[in-house]
């Protein structure tokens, strides 16, 4: 595992509307291998009925993701690496 | 009190309108008699006429501009007439023919002028919306345009009526809906369908102004349009304008009035606007053979319409199948787009 | 360049009115809820906060008005995009949308354009019964003067939008619930594909083959284009090769693909949401039984029964297709 990786996190930006700490990874919007864009939606998660997209926190790969569609998380999980580049 | 050209051109415009629907009247009846067959004769189908509701038309109409926007209902002549439509092509779509304003295809109920943005049609209380729609467009372009809905007061029950008013309401919009009162729908008496007064009461209901005009005549009219108008020009919103009027023939040719007594029947011909813009413009000092030229001008006018309308050719059968929309069926496009797309689920051409 | 960038289907119909509404101020959305809440089904998730509350317009519950007021804002040269929230609720303004949005053009002798776009939901799968859960795909198709466009796919329908808006005529757009990617309706598999972030339109009146098949034709659309898919793979296993021609659009319809892919198999299945009798799966029936009579060896359909859709979930379960519905039919016509 290399130490470059950053971390997508499920950073609770939506705590503003609900007070909720967990939610669902409804929707992928890119797969492993594909290049990304810092600021780019790579997700949909839902947390009670509030949609929110989660962000590329850099540019580079989308090496693994680790939380797929479906699957649950808590605020502070991790949902998948990029490894960051050109 | 309108300008001595103003009295000449309503009164104009409402002999023109009252001839033309007595002449609609004898062509319609030529080959339908003696037994009643509506699909014969020069004129096939429904038709309803206006006779005796020519302030209404006049009196709100000649506050408009080609750009401002008419929707009328199933009795719409007096009201083209007023609005500008090219009569000669009107009577023409009448008749039915090719080189109507329709080329055939919509007739009495569906007439389509757009030049001077006057549209018909023959669901009640139908026109409302879409001139809610226009209002909106002129509004969302910032222009002081205005639309006018006719109706008649039986379509004041109509739920589309209602929507309309609040949909207008709610968003200030330049429209005014002008119900024509001739107390008769179809056969119902305004007073067995509506516990209301009248129309304008129930703008009120909405939030927005009602006006009603109680007389018969086109310069009460002219006088009260002049409000509703200028409110909607302004961009101070809606008007319901509700004017009362005397349906001198039946609902449709071919009704025979069995419901409505012949006191009633009698009094509509008594209360003829018409004669009432006469006593106004022998007021301002004309002289009976200047009436009688305006008149004769206006019945030349309607007789020639007529007589170009008759001559001009029947649709070609193949011509059916024209005209249903204005894009070839494709859309904008024919050629499907060429992208590499990855796999799953996406299709590549 | 490989397109890898995925989109939800009802991001890639936002995508496309956002990119249009750029383009030309005149287009504008009008619907119940769709400002602020974006679309109960997310058809304008977004778009509030870049065009405001005057090209996001929310309307009072008055589809007679507001669907009669887009006519009339089209009939002027705007171009509209008027939401119908639930497509079973056509019927308190149905007048408004065949009488007038389909038929001022033609009753005008072609004089007057309407061009605007009726978005709507369609569909069931998730117990809303039979008020709530319809498609009426014949009901829309079936009368004269409107188009209709059903998309099964996030890329199918961008560039369906795209067309739906620039075209000068009422467009009935409808899109299926279950396919637009909400997060408490979520989408199987299928719908959710990769989008070209460039503008680009698709044709109407052009079916797509979603899969290239010799045995069988399946032709269907929407919500089913990847229930027949899942059949198909099925099928595969078994040896069966199945051909499935999504539709796209209604109107105008592309009957030669249908009939051109039954000259090849002889065997067709017909998958329609909508109900069985007097409506879409006979329209397919009957346009290869008009031209491709003789290759015609078996043909089963697989709709809706003539029933109000149930509420239950076993009931709704029963009367809706499913893929092991049109496996059995695929079977069936071999």
């Amino acid at each position: 595992m290399s130490e470059d990786r950053v971390p997508v996190v499920a950073d609770g930006a939506w705590t503003d509307d609900v007070d909720e700490e967990e939610g669902v990874v409804v929707n992928w919007f890119a797969k492993e291998g594909r290049r990304v864009t810092a600021g780019e939606s790579l997700c949909e998660v839902q947390v009670e009925k509030v949609s929110v997209d989660i962000a590329a926190p850099t540019d580079g790969e989308l090496v693994e993701i680790v939380r797929d569609e479906n699957a649950e998380f808590t605020i502070g999980d991790t949902l998948a690496w990029i490894e960051p580049g050109e | 009190m309108p300008s001595e050209e103003r009295l000449r051109a309503l009164y104009t415009d409402m002999v023109t309108a009252r001839y033309y629907e007595e002449r609609l009247q004898e062509e319609y009846l030529e080959g339908k008699q003696p037994a009643f067959d509506i699909s014969a004769g020069p004129i096939p189908g429904e038709l309803h006429l206006a006779a005796g509701q020519e302030a209404a038309a006049v009196g709100v109409c000649h506050h408009l501009r080609d750009d401002d926007v008419v929707t009328a209902p199933h009795r719409p002549h007096h009201v083209a007439i007023a609005k500008g439509v090219d009569l000669k092509r009107m009577t023409a779509e009448i008749f039915g023919r090719e080189t109507g304003l329709c080329s055939g295809k919509g007739g009495h109920m569906h007439l389509f002028d757009p030049d001077v943005n006057f549209a018909c049609s023959g669901i009640i209380a139908e026109g409302c919306p879409p001139a809610v729609g226009a209002g909106l467009a002129a509004k969302k372009r910032n222009t002081d345009s205005v639309a006018v809905a006719y109706l008649g007061e039986g379509a004041v029950d109509q739920g589309g009526f209602f929507e309309s008013l609040n949909l207008a309401a709610v968003h200030d919009l330049p429209v005014v809906f002008v119900v024509e009162d001739n107390d008769w729908a179809i056969s119902m008496p305004q007073e067995r369908v509506t516990d209301v007064e009248n129309a304008a009461t129930r703008a009120e209901g909405f939030d927005m102004v009602g006006a009603r005009v109680d007389r018969d005549d086109a310069v009460a009219v002219y006088e009260a349009a002049a409000e509703a108008v200028g409110r909607a020009r302004d961009q101070n919103g809606p008007t319901v304008l509700s004017v009362q009027v005397h349906r001198r023939m039946g609902h449709f040719m071919g009704d025979p009035q069995s419901y409505r007594s012949d006191e009633d029947q009698e009094a509509a011909l008594d209360r003829d606007s018409i004669e009432r813009m006469e006593a106004h413009l022998r007021d301002h000092g004309l002289a009976e053979d200047e009436l009688d030229a305006i008149r004769t001008e206006a019945h030349e006018r309607v007789d020639d319409a007529i007589a170009w309308a008759k001559d001009q050719p029947k649709p070609d059968p193949e011509s059916a199948y024209e005209h249903v929309f204005t894009n070839p069926p494709s859309g904008v496009t024919d050629t499907e787009p060429d992208f590499d797309l990855a796999e799953t689920g996406g299709e590549s051409e | 360049m490989t397109v890898d960038r995925e989109l939800t289907m009802s991001r890639a119909i936002v995508e496309a009115i956002g990119s249009e509404m750029r383009e030309n101020e005149e287009v504008f959305y009008m619907g119940e809820d769709v400002a602020d809440y974006g679309g109960i089904f997310d058809s304008t998730q977004g778009l509030l906060e870049e065009f405001g509350y005057d090209r996001i317009m929310d309307v009072p519950i008055s589809e007679t008005a507001y669907l009669g007021a887009a006519v009339g804002a089209a009939q002027q040269g705007m171009r509209p995009i008027a939401e119908l929230m639930f497509v079973d609720f056509f019927g308190v303004a149905m007048d408004q949308i065949y009488n007038q949005m389909a038929k001022n053009t033609y009753m005008s002798g072609g004089s007057v354009s309407v061009p605007m776009v009726m978005t709507t939901a369609v569909g069931g799968t998730y117990s809303d019964a039979a008020q709530h859960s319809q498609t009426l795909y014949g009901t829309f198709a079936h009368l004269p003067g409107m188009k209709v466009v059903v998309p099964s796919t996030a890329y199918d329908a961008k560039g369906l939008m795209h067309n739906a808006i620039r075209d000068d005529d009422p467009v009935v757009y409808m899109y299926h619930k279950r396919l637009m990617g909400l997060g408490w309706l979520p989408a199987p598999p299928g719908p959710k594909t990769p989008v070209p972030e460039e503008d680009y339109t698709i044709p109407f009146g052009r079916a797509d083959v979603k899969r290239e098949g010799a045995d069988v034709t399946v032709v269907t659309l929407g919500l089913h284009v990847h229930r027949a898919l899942d059949a198909a793979e099925s099928l595969a296993a078994d040896g069966v090769d199945v051909e499935v021609i999504d539709l796209r659009t209604l109107v105008p319809l592309d009957r030669e693909t249908v009939v051109e892919s039954v000259r090849k198999t002889g065997r067709l299945v017909v998958v329609d949401e909508d109900y069985r009798s007097f409506g879409l799966s006979g329209e397919i029936v009957s346009t290869v039984a008009d031209e491709a009579l003789d290759s015609l060896a078996a043909v089963e359909r697989v709709a809706m029964p003539d029933v109000p859709i149930p509420y239950a979930r076993e009931l709704e379960g029963e009367v809706l297709p499913g893929t092991d519905d049109i496996e059995a039919a695929v079977r069936n016509v071999r």
